[in-house]
């Protein structure tokens, strides 16, 4: 009935019809399960993570929990899963029945070794399933299965560098992605040893390692199996933040093909992934949430916004926001003050309390009418105010060299 | 009788309390006549301190059980919600109530010796009994003076449907028992023997008689005052109305009686006559709701002019009414339009026109042009050491006023037997 925008384009060789990827996860464990998600639009999978056969995968359950508020009760998922209890053969016929059944998506699959030789095996044995793409598992939370027992590989810059040779070596000319973790000393030394490892690309980045939460009554962690838990890997809303940085950090510094991946939930989250670098955006925890047919507003959303910015291609907007970031040192500091809009005020109250405990005593209150001003002189322009405001009548009003500007509030959709 | 609003589950109220803005100076606690701290108690809701919340509900208002179900929410903190600006008002009044049915009442309340004196309050209504508590806080004892059910208006006259027994008990136990207040049942006519034996007295008797209706045929055999009904059906026993009631007025106690006229009998007609129109009715909302929800009916712009029959009750002549206009209060006026009487055939009638103090109790204690107990804003009365407040200086008001009452004479008893000392 409505014309589609192409979203479309080739992300390392590989055609995508769109930039979103269901991530190597739950709702890519079942043949059936990836069918439908490809059949509901996504532009490509990477399979849950898999093994050479000799590897024993013993799932925990219950391995989910989450926290949140009760009107929002998941802003952070968490999990104690491992990877998929699906060995490399039966990976194998899928990535085969998959590619068969849809041809012009993207197939990809993903690993995790502990020897050379599985890591190269199970490339090499993708490779003759017609695999598009292999993305390497460095960072599962609670995988041991890299160098140092209870280490994520990509905590480490040299086992990194060293596994990465290994799977590119093997995987010649098909794709390498590597997933890495957000929890390091140093994201860039890892993107710099996987640049000099040779490998296509890097997934930025897997679930974030975290106790999710302790039950006050009983003090048994969550997720708790007859009273004990252990870490889980955090994913969702909560993480996004991370996510962004880890990107906007590694495309600051080097030259890589980020894959997105962590914490974005809509097709704006998407865009904020791809403006910071990355070319594509996996997801799991919105689909998780609210199914496939997520992909329909992913889909129209980030169509209206290219027509809206006047770009023909999802690439055009890769990168575009890194210009922007900058180091706090760096940033020219223009006299800045809270501007409250009278007009949409509701007289709560919220800023002139946020501000005089909060901040730098500038609001006054008028309790007579209930409404706020400004002392201009005292206000620095921090703005706090403008995050607890319910209606989002402060912006900020920056002026510099008699040009003025204004920082309103985006921090909700 | 099962009550019509359920409390909120616990989901329900966090959800509820999320909403809230946790206004700064907040407009819903200052509407509140008793002041209670709505945003604090919400947060509270919010962070899953459940006896936190019940302890600042306590603190500030002795009728928790009771605002919690039938406080007229759209009169106070809901008509001032900041959250009205955005959506809708936070359901403030049913979030305190979630507090009082998830929790049982806190005993953790200290009090002192109570060696400041000895106060002799008149009625055991809330009014009473919220200046009761106020003055055991503060270091007084106190005889509680009444003749029927401790509790008051809502114990003695409030349909079960909105404030079960099991609630009314919970709360006129816990607030006769936790400050021991020594409850003395006796009816207080004057209050001049008091004076001599207490270092102050506070009268809240609340309304206890009914006004009367002027009509030819008001003595017939079928004629009741709402009031002796509602204390009737309350404590348990068949009010005796027949299968075609009509009731007279259009206020709360209108409305209460028709509705529990139904609830006994859902097989009866009862329909509120009403001299003015559906937007003037003086009820609160919720319990209109309540009554069109059990089957109430109305007859608007009826002026009753005479009780029909022989001995007994056969209908009601009334004249239709005409609005027009405003008078100097703001109230809607009628007329009548002459030729226009029509007769509506009743087996019984109810009167529920208004309620007032027999005029020749409390000899001595200044009257209002109203007939009610003439109080000073510090709440003395004619009479030094003798205070007054609630229903029978205000004339028919909510228990959250009572208890405002109750609580500011506390506050002026406490500093008169001071200053007398």
């Amino acid at each position: 009935m409505y014309r589609e925008h192409d979203l479309s384009y080739d992300f390392l060789g590989i055609h995508l019809e769109n930039p979103f990827i269901l991530s190597a996860a739950p709702p890519t464990d079942e043949l059936d399960m990836a069918i439908d998600g490809l059949k509901a639009g996504w532009a490509g999978v990477v399979l849950k993570t898999t093994s050479v056969e000799s590897n024993p995968v013993n799932l925990k359950y219950p391995m989910m929990s989450s926290f949140g508020t009760a009107a929002h009760k998941l802003w952070g998922l968490g999990n104690i899963d491992l990877i998929s209890q699906y060995h490399i053969d039966e990976v194998c016929e899928r990535v085969t029945a998959l590619k068969r059944m849809f041809p012009t998506k993207m197939i990809a699959a993903s690993i995790m070794g502990s020897q050379k030789e599985d890591w190269q095996s199970l490339v090499k044995q993708l490779k003759k399933a017609s695999v598009d793409l292999v993305e390497c598992s460095f960072s599962c939370p609670q995988g041991s299965m890299g160098e140092a027992p209870g280490r994520m590989l990509a905590q480490s810059v040299e086992a990194t560098e060293k596994v990465a040779r290994w799977v590119k070596e093997a995987a010649e000319e098909t794709p390498i992605l590597i997933k890495i973790t957000p929890q390091v000393t140093d994201i860039v030394e890892i993107a710099r040893a996987l640049k000099r490892a040779g490998v296509d690309g890097v997934t930025a980045s897997n679930s974030v390692p975290a106790l999710i939460g302790v039950d006050v009554e009983t003090l048994e962690p969550r997720p708790s199996l007859f009273g004990e838990g252990a870490y889980s890997g955090m994913t969702g809303m909560a993480i996004k933040p991370l996510t962004l940085r880890t990107i906007a950090e590694i495309a600051r510094n080097v030259d890589i093909t980020i894959s997105g991946n962590g914490g974005a939930y809509s097709w704006s989250d998407a865009v904020e992934l791809m403006a910071v670098g990355a070319s594509n955006v996996q997801f799991c925890t919105l689909p998780m949430h609210h199914g496939f047919g997520t992909i329909r507003d992913l889909k129209s959303g980030l169509a209206d916004y290219l027509d809206r910015k006047g770009c023909a291609s999802p690439l055009d907007i890769v990168g575009k926001a890194l210009k922007n970031i900058k180091g706090q040192e760096e940033l020219v500091a223009p006299c800045s003050h809270s501007d409250i809009d009278l007009d949409k005020c509701i007289g709560c109250g919220n800023c002139f309390r946020a501000c005089s405990d909060g901040a730098h005593r500038a609001i006054l209150w008028d309790a007579e009418k209930r409404q706020p001003s400004v002392d201009a002189e005292k206000c620095p322009g921090c703005g706090q105010c403008m995050q607890v405001c319910p209606v989002n009548a402060i912006r900020m009003k920056e002026e510099l060299d008699g040009k003025v500007h204004y920082f309103e509030f985006k921090g909700t959709r | 009788m099962e009550e019509f609003e359920k409390t909120l589950s616990r989901q329900q109220a966090a959800i509820e309390a999320e909403r809230c803005l946790y206004c700064y100076d907040a407009p819903c606690q200052v509407k509140c006549p008793a002041h209670v701290p709505v945003p604090e108690f919400i947060q509270s809701i919010r962070s899953g301190n459940l006896h936190g919340a019940r302890t600042i509900l306590q603190s500030a208002h002795p009728f928790i059980e009771t605002c919690g179900r039938i406080c007229p929410e759209e009169a106070f903190c809901q008509s001032v919600c900041t959250r009205s600006k955005i959506d809708a008002p936070l359901r403030i009044r049913e979030l305190h109530r979630f507090v009082t049915d998830s929790t049982d009442p806190s005993d953790r309340m200290e009090l002192p010796e109570p060696s400041l004196g000895k106060v002799a309050i008149v009625g055991g209504g809330p009014a009473g009994l919220a200046c009761a508590r106020e003055l055991r806080v503060r270091g007084f004892s106190c005889d509680v003076f009444e003749a029927r059910q401790v509790g008051g208006v809502p114990s003695q006259e409030v349909s079960t449907h909105r404030y079960p027994r099991e609630v009314e008990d919970r709360e006129v136990r816990f607030l006769t028992s936790s400050f021991v207040a020594n409850v003395r049942s006796e009816r207080v006519t004057d209050v001049k023997p008091l004076v001599g034996d207490y270092d102050a007295v506070f009268v809240a008797t609340g309304l206890p008689s009914e006004s009367d209706l002027n009509v030819e045929g008001i003595g017939l055999v079928g004629v009741y005052h709402a009031r002796d009904l509602l204390r009737k059906m309350k404590s348990g026993t068949i009010s005796g109305a027949g299968n075609r009631v009509g009731i007279i007025g259009g206020g709360n106690v209108a409305i209460e009686v028709a509705s529990m006229l139904r609830e006994e009998d859902p097989t009866r007609d009862v329909t509120v006559v009403y001299r003015r129109g559906i937007k003037e009715l003086k009820a609160f909302k919720k319990e209109i709701e309540e009554a069109t929800t059990l089957g109430v009916t109305y007859q608007f712009l009826a002026i009753p002019d005479k009780v029909v029959g022989n001995d007994h009750v056969e209908g009601l002549e009334v004249t239709q009414a005409h609005l027009c206009g405003e008078d100097e209060s703001g109230r809607c006026r009628f007329e009548p339009l002459p030729g226009s009487s029509f007769i509506i055939p009743l087996d019984t009638v109810v009167v529920a026109i208004g309620q007032r103090i027999d005029e020749d109790v409390f000899p001595g204690l200044v009257r209002s042009a109203s007939g009610f107990i003439s109080a000073a804003e510090n709440m003395q009365t004619s009479m030094p050491g003798v205070y007054a407040g609630g229903d029978a200086v205000h004339g028919a008001q909510t228990v959250v006023e009572a208890v405002r009452d109750g609580k500011k004479a506390a506050e002026q008893i406490a500093a008169f037997v001071a200053g007398g000392k």
